[in-house]
């Protein structure tokens, strides 16, 4: 990052500040939070090379990790997270079956991830196999695990991360496995309503764990068409999200999507594929809503 | 080498939103009661550039290295690429990928297997022209699907190669000659053997497919029909790995095969594509 844009951002934390006050207890800069994101990373653990068209030279986890600690370096308060595929795409996995993709994530500090389709090309076991290199939480809701409970152990419905003077809970959801996961691969596990399953997710983390931020990962896809469930129709059948991090229709969104729902908005955001792009998304939150928030996406460059 | 990128980059102001949407309490002072003039958001200029996390860089050096020593290894040559087309344009390299499977499969069998078939889905990138390595053909088809032999019947196979029309505007396939013609309410689909013979819809041939389709993925139902399945426990990768190292052994280049397996016209591509072809 070059000097000019971190004095600029350096500079937009301060306007920022100066024009939120939060609760009088709180330091101006308590309430926010920001969010890392990405989705569909398809093992591109290197750089795309030239060919590419405009992902060329772009990627890479390496650069990646040197722009999340770039920003955590001056922002007390980030969560770096993954919408799920993280699998598949390159001889890294042909080679390391994930377990490569899971370590280096691990290494670079994300909080929590999410399973896509191609995270079960492998089945099951393998699977749960590269999982054992992730130091970070698997978040699903909507996977039902009965036949397969080894995986049902290592995803955790939904998390709450309790920052000083604020909690942020987080969940997931996968996409139906129907004609993309073949049934052999995800013998033991199977797929519900992601709105069925979200309802009572959201609602806790609301109404029990009393968070003041509901953050989805989601595998969805951002516009299925009226095909399947989507990101864009699940706000309105599920209110109380407040950013829903997508994944598997791999698209490149300039800004978050705003969409009204009964309890506020929800900002559905995707950064589309390969790690091109490290999502970011800001909010500043007081007494349990979400008072200003922005996103867009950073190419990842050198 | 270093390319500097010079983005534009929308930038959401956070300030200027917490003015339009203020806080319930606490109520600011009178002094500061009037915010200054923002503009709701500001096109930067942004110079972003990325030097490597020399920690996550040295944990990936000895897998780079291991990768590299097995995936730059060489094949055969591809003088001309081999592409999968684009908007209606045959699929040549789906057309070779199912060829390759029919031969390795009528090897296997030691018996004559007539049709193949895979999923345009399934094959990830196309091969460009020169020196091919063995990454290239990950490329394409980076998925564990395995060859499976199936029995099916002339009508079976010509429904398989229908609902692949149906559904994608034709999948790859070897054996089979199609043209759709009429109209896109009033189509009219016809099959013969490459050979130029009737396909009988009684008669019971040996086909080739994979793992997955067999297994129901990317809706081409009738192949989950297939009897006496065989799994080969060959991985269609290797199949196209060893065809390459054949060719390069015998010191001959990889070519597209002929065009002319499908033919459909464009307005029934299109309504194809678009799911309003009738059936």
């Amino acid at each position: 990052m070059s000097l000019e844009r971190r004095q600029f951002l350096a500079a937009l934390g301060a306007a920022a500040a100066s024009q939120m006050p939060l609760r009088a207890a709180e330091s101006s800069t308590a309430a926010r939070i920001t969010l890392l994101h990405t989705n569909d990373t398809h093992s591109h653990i290197d750089p795309f090379g030239p060919g590419n068209g405009a992902a060329s030279g772009k990627g890479g986890i390496a650069r990646r990790a040197t722009l999340v600690k770039q920003v955590r370096a001056g922002i007390p308060n980030v969560l770096l997270l993954d919408a799920g595929d993280t699998f598949q795409g390159t001889p890294y996995f042909n080679q390391y079956k994930g377990k490569l993709d899971y370590e280096l994530m691990s290494k670079v500090g994300y909080d929590a991830s999410t399973l896509g389709n191609h995270d079960f090309d492998n089945g099951v076991d393998m699977l749960l196999e590269a999982m054992a290199f992730a130091s970070f939480p698997f978040l699903n809701c909507n996977f039902d695990c009965k036949g397969a409970p080894a995986l049902g152990q290592r995803l955790r419905p939904w998390m709450v991360k309790q920052f000083p003077t604020f909690k942020v809970g987080l969940t997931g959801v996968g996409v139906d496995f129907k004609g993309l996961v073949s049934p052999e691969n995800h013998k033991g596990v199977d797929w519900r309503s992601p709105e069925e399953a979200l309802r009572p997710v959201v609602r806790h983390l609301r109404d029990v764990e009393k968070v003041d931020l509901v953050v989805l990962l989601s595998h969805l896809g951002y516009d299925q068409k009226g095909d399947a469930i989507d990101d864009l129709h699940l706000p309105a059948l599920v209110p109380g999200i407040d950013a829903i991090i997508g994944g598997h229709s791999h698209t490149f969104l300039d800004q978050p999507t705003e969409l009204q729902q009964e309890r506020g908005i929800t900002h559905v955001f995707q950064v589309g594929w390969g790690g091109i792009n490290l999502g970011r998304m800001d909010f500043a939150m007081a007494k349990g809503q979400v008072r200003a928030a922005s996103g867009r996406p950073i190419p990842v460059s050198a | 080498m270093k390319p500097r990128l010079f983005c534009l980059s929308l930038l959401l102001v956070l300030a200027p939103l917490a003015c339009e949407k203020p806080f319930a309490a606490p109520v600011p002072p009178p002094s500061q009661a009037s915010p200054p003039a923002l503009t709701k958001a500001e096109a930067i200029g942004v110079v972003q550039a990325f030097a490597d996390d020399p920690g996550i860089a040295a944990a990936l050096a000895p897998r780079q290295a291991e990768i590299k020593a097995t995936f730059d290894q060489p094949l055969c040559q591809c003088p001309k690429g081999l592409f999968r087309g684009r908007n209606g344009e045959e699929n040549l390299l789906g057309y070779w990928v199912t060829d390759t499977m029919r031969a390795r499969a009528s090897q296997l069998l030691g018996k004559p297997v007539r049709f193949a078939m895979t999923n345009s889905g399934g094959l990830r990138a196309n091969l460009s022209a020169g020196q091919l390595k063995v990454a290239d053909i990950y490329g394409v088809m980076p998925f564990e699907n395995e060859l499976v032999t199936i029995e099916l019947t002339g009508q079976e196979v010509m429904d398989a190669v229908k609902q692949g029309v149906l559904h994608r505007g034709g999948e790859p396939t070897s054996g089979v000659r199609f043209t759709l013609s009429g109209t896109a309410e009033n189509p009219v689909y016809a099959f013969i053997w490459e050979d130029g013979t009737p396909i009988q819809p009684g008669e019971a041939v040996l086909a080739a497919t994979t793992d997955y389709l067999y297994n129901g993925g990317d809706s081409i139902p009738t192949l989950k029909k297939g009897r006496h399945p065989f799994t080969t426990g060959l991985a269609l990768r290797q199949v196209l790995l060893d065809a390459c190292a054949a060719l390069a052994k015998a010191d001959q280049p990889l070519l597209a095969p002929h065009t002319g397996r499908y033919t459909i016209p464009a307005d029934l591509y299109t309504a194809a594509r678009e799911h309003k072809l009738g059936k």
